[in-house]
C-alpha cells in the first residue's frame, strides 16, 4: 500500500474509520463465505471491536456471524475470561476454543517441565521443526517452544479442523512500526489461508473513542493501567490509571509487551556490549 | 520565570547532575591542574568524594539504583539484556522492568514535581508529576518524552537523544564533533527546562562523557593523539556547563553531581564465555554461534555481558542440566578458577560474588548467579563468538566500580559511599517521608 494511502486512511474521522472497516469485512465475506471465514478474538479492546464491526456488517448483510476463534494459550487472565464469557452470551456468538489439550494436559502449573517424548506426534513433529531437541522443555506459553505449541500449532490446528480459509486479526498499523507493511489482505502459508485485517487504520485513541461511543464492554484489565493484554505473565501495565488516560499518543501501547530489538543490539553494540 | 522561581522557597528543592562515567581521580586531577576552574570553586563549598557504582558496574544497573535507592534484588535490572524466561532468545529489559518506585513517582506522590532529563533505562517514557526525556537506550523522541509540550520543545530544537556512533566508522574526528554537537544540544535543553518549567527535584545527565570515554581514551592518556586537545577541551566545556547549573543553585539549593561508575584505560578485553569454552563449561552447536539459542544442552554456564554468570540450571532453562545438588559446588569451582585466571601473567578477576552477597529482595531468582569484577584496566565482556580469551576492541576507554564520583554543596562527612545511597539522601533534601530504601541517608 502506497505511504500516503495510509496516512489518508488513518486520518480519517471515527464514523469514516468504521465504514472503510466494515467495507473490508464485507468484501472478506463475499469472497469467503461466512462458513469458511473465522473472527479471531482475544477478548482484547482490539478483537473486541473487530468483533462489534462483524456484527453490524452481517446484520446489514443479514447473514449469520462466522465461527470465532479464541486461543487459550494456558495463561489467560481471569479477566479475559470474564469479559468473553459475557460477551459470548451477549453477543450470541459461536466461539470456539483452540487449545491445545495434548501440551497442556501434561502440566499442572505455569513453569512445570512437559516431556517431548509424552506428547502426540503432531506436537513432537512441531518441535523437531523449531530445533529444539531437549528431552523436555518448561510449559511456559510464551517461551519459544511453549509459545509455538499452544498459540501456533492451536491456531492451525483449528483453521485445519474447520476448513478455514480466511481469518480475521485485529492488528493496527500504529502499534508498531513492523505492522507497517500490513494490508487488509495478506496470503499466508502453512496452511494456506489468508489473513483479514480490518482495522488496520485504527489508532490506538480511536479504539478507546469507539468504545465509548458504542457502549462496547470491555475487560476490566484496561482500567487498572494496562495498554496491551498478551499472556498473563508476560503483560505489564504501564501506569496504575485507565488505559484511555494515558498519554496514548506519547507513550508506547506495547511497551509493557515487545521490543524492537534489532534497533537495541545495534545501539548496544556501538557501546562494546553483545 | 527564572526571578520567579527564585522568589520561591529553596527548601525542599534539589538539582541533580548526572555526569555519565566520569571518574572522581579524573575530576580531582582536573579540578588541581586548574582546567576546570568551576568545579574547583563548587567543590570549595562542598564534599566530593568517590562512589562505588552497583554491581554489575555498568549504566542500566547504576542509574535504576540511583532512581530507586533499593538494589537489582529489587529493582530488577541486572543488565541491558537477558534471556526470555523459558527460552535462550534475547529480551532487552526497558522502563517497564524496573519494579521499584523512581525518586520521581515517590515525590510525585507527594505532590513534589520532578524534571528528568536523560536518565538512562527510563526509555519508554512513563508518565509522571513533570517532565522526563529518556535516556539510553531510548529509540524514538516522541516515545521518550512526556508530556507533548516537553517534546514539541525538544523536536523543535534539533534535540539528540545520544551521540551518534556510526560516524567512528567516518573519523574519529568526526566522531568527536558529534560528541561535542551532542552536549552543545542537551546543555540547551537542560538549561531551558531548569529555567522555564516549575520543578522541586530536577535531574539532568550527560552522557557524552561516557561515550568520549570509551572511544578517546587513548586520546586522553597519549598527548600526541590528535585528540588529546579535544578531550581537554570537552572537559572545559563541561566545567562551564557545571558552572552555569550551580550559579542557578546557589549555596542554597542542594546541588548534587554524581557518575554511574568511572572509566579507565583497557589494557585487555577478557572474553569470559571463550575462557568457560576452553574449559569446557560451555558448548554451541555452531563455529561462529550468534545467540545462546546455538548453545548445546550440555553447557553448565554462560555470561551475560558485562561478567555475569548464569548456571545453566535445570528446571530454570528449557535445557538445562545442572542439578541443584550440583549448583554449590559447581559455582564455588568456577569462583576459584576465575580469580585464577591471568594474561600474560597478570591476574585479571580481582572478585567473584555469588549471588545471595551481593542482591536481596524479590527478584533474587533471575540474578545472575556469580558476577566477576576486573582489575583496573581489564574489560570483562560476555561477547559468545570469541574463540580467543583476550584482545583488543574497537574501545580505549572501560569501566571502574571504586571510582564513580559523588558531590554536593554541604559538607559531610561519611565514608563508603554507594550510588544506592543517593536516593535517600535525595528524599531527605526534599523533606520526604519514603520508607524502603536499601541506601543510608548521607546528610
Amino acid at each position: 500500500m502506497e505511504l500516503n494511502e495510509r496516512e489518508k486512511l488513518m486520518a480519517l474521522n471515527l464514523e469514516e474509520k468504521i465504514n472503510q472497516s466494515k467495507k473490508v469485512i464485507k468484501e472478506a465475506i463475499e469472497k469467503f463465505g461466512t462458513e469458511k471465514l473465522a473472527v479471531a478474538w482475544t477478548g482484547g479492546k482490539d478483537s473486541t471491536t473487530m468483533t462489534w464491526l462483524f456484527r453490524e456488517a452481517c446484520r446489514d448483510l443479514n447473514i449469520p456471524m462466522p465461527k470465532i476463534m479464541f486461543i487459550d494459550e494456558g495463561y489467560v487472565f481471569e479477566e479475559i475470561w470474564d469479559i468473553v464469557n459475557q460477551l459470548k452470551k451477549d453477543w450470541n456468538l459461536n466461539v470456539i476454543i483452540a487449545k491445545n489439550t495434548d501440551v497442556s494436559d501434561k502440566a499442572k502449573n505455569i513453569g512445570d517441565m512437559i516431556k517431548v517424548s509424552s506428547l502426540n506426534e503432531r506436537n513432537r513433529s512441531e518441535i523437531v521443526t523449531l530445533g529444539f531437541d531437549g528431552e523436555e522443555f518448561p510449559f511456559e506459553p510464551e517461551s519459544y517452544v511453549g509459545n509455538h505449541l499452544m498459540k501456533t500449532v492451536a491456531m492451525n490446528t483449528f483453521l485445519e479442523e474447520n476448513g478455514i480459509l480466511a481469518l480475521a486479526t485485529a492488528i493496527r498499523w500504529d502499534e508498531q512500526t513492523a505492522r507497517i507493511e500490513e494490508t487488509y489482505f495478506s496470503p499466508r502459508s502453512n496452511p494456506s489461508h489468508v489473513r483479514v485485517q480490518p482495522i488496520l487504520h485504527f489508532k490506538e485513541r480511536d479504539i478507546w473513542n469507539f468504545i465509548f461511543a458504542y457502549k462496547v464492554p470491555f475487560c476490566v484489565l484496561y482500567n487498572d493501567g494496562y495498554r496491551s493484554l498478551g499472556a498473563k505473565g508476560s503483560t505489564t501495565k504501564m501506569s496504575d490509571i485507565p488505559a484511555w488516560e494515558q498519554d496514548l499518543e506519547n507513550t508506547s501501547e506495547r511497551a509493557g509487551r515487545g521490543q524492537n530489538k534489532e534497533e537495541i543490539m545495534g545501539k548496544l553494540r556501538d557501546l562494546g556490549y553483545m | 520565570m527564572l526571578g520567579f522561581l527564585k522568589k520561591k522557597s529553596k527548601h525542599n528543592k534539589a538539582i541533580v547532575v548526572g555526569i555519565d562515567g566520569v571518574s572522581c581521580r579524573l575530576l580531582n586531577r582536573f579540578t588541581k591542574e586548574g582546567l576546570m576552574p568551576n568545579l574547583a570553586d563548587i567543590v570549595s563549598k562542598g564534599t566530593i568524594t568517590d562512589m562505588t557504582a552497583s554491581i554489575p558496574e555498568i549504566s542500566s544497573t547504576s542509574w535504576t539504583t540511583f532512581m530507586t535507592g533499593v538494589n537489582p534484588g529489587k529493582h530488577g535490572i541486572y543488565g541491558f539484556m537477558e534471556l526470555q524466561k523459558g527460552s535462550y532468545k534475547w529480551r532487552f529489559p526497558n522502563s517497564a522492568d524496573i519494579k521499584s518506585k523512581t525518586l520521581w513517582e515517590i515525590a510525585g506522590e507527594q505532590g513534589k514535581k520532578s524534571i528528568v532529563l536523560n536518565v538512562p533505562s527510563t526509555y519508554p517514557a512513563r508518565p509522571l508529576n513533570g517532565i522526563l526525556t529518556a535516556g539510553f537506550v531510548a529509540l524514538d523522541l516522541k516515545k521518550a518524552t512526556y508530556p507533548d509540550m516537553a517534546y514539541e520543545y525538544l523536536k523543535n530544537i534539533g534535540y539528540r537523544m545520544d551521540v551518534d556512533i556510526k560516524k567512528v566508522q567516518e573519523s574519529v574526528q568526526a566522531l568527536a564533533l558529534d560528541i561535542e554537537e551532542a552536549f552543545t544540544i542537551r546543555e540547551k535543553a537542560i538549561l531551558y527546562f531548569l529555567d522555564n518549567h516549575a520543578w522541586d527535584l530536577f535531574i539532568g545527565v550527560i552522557t557524552e562523557t561516557d561515550r568520549l570515554h570509551h572511544y578517546l581514551w587513548s586520546a586522553l592518556e597519549d598527548e600526541k593523539h590528535p585528540q588529546h586537545n579535544f578531550f581537554l577541551d570537552f572537559y572545559r566545556k563541561l566545567d562551564t556547563f557545571l558552572g552555569k547549573m550551580y550559579e542557578r543553585a546557589g549555596d542554597d539549593i542542594p546541588f548534587i553531581i554524581l557518575s554511574d561508575h568511572g572509566s579507565i584505560g583497557i589494557k585487555q578485553e577478557i572474553y569470559l564465555n571463550a575462557w568457560l569454552k576452553e574449559n569446557g563449561y560451555l558448548k554451541f552447536k555452531k563455529e561462529n554461534p550468534e545467540t545462546f539459542e546455538d548453545m548445546l544442552p550440555e553447557s553448565k554456564t554462560f555470561v551475560l555481558d558485562p561478567a555475569r554468570f548464569y548456571i545453566h540450571s535445570k528446571g530454570k532453562y528449557p535445557q538445562g542440566n545442572v542439578t541443584s545438588d550440583e549448583y554449590y559446588n559447581l559455582r564455588q569451582k568456577l569462583k576459584e578458577e576465575l580469580l585464577l585466571l591471568s594474561v600474560n601473567g597478570e591476574k585479571v578477576i580481582r572478585s567473584v560474588f555469588l549471588k545471595e552477597g551481593l542482591y536481596s529482595g524479590n527478584l533474587v531468582d533471575e540474578a545472575p548467579d556469580l558476577v566477576a569484577l576486573p582489575y583496573e584496566g581489564y574489560d570483562l565482556k560476555g561477547a559468545i563468538n570469541k574463540t580467543q580469551i583476550s584482545g583488543k576492541g574497537f574501545l580505549t576507554g572501560g569501566h571502574t566500580r571504586d571510582d564513580a564520583v559523588f558531590y554536593i554543596n554541604r559538607k559531610i562527612n561519611v565514608t563508603n559511599i554507594n550510588i544506592i545511597d543517593v536516593a535517600p539522601t535525595i528524599t531527605s533534601l526534599l523533606k520526604i517521608e519514603h520508607n524502603g530504601f536499601d541506601g543510608k541517608c548521607l546528610i
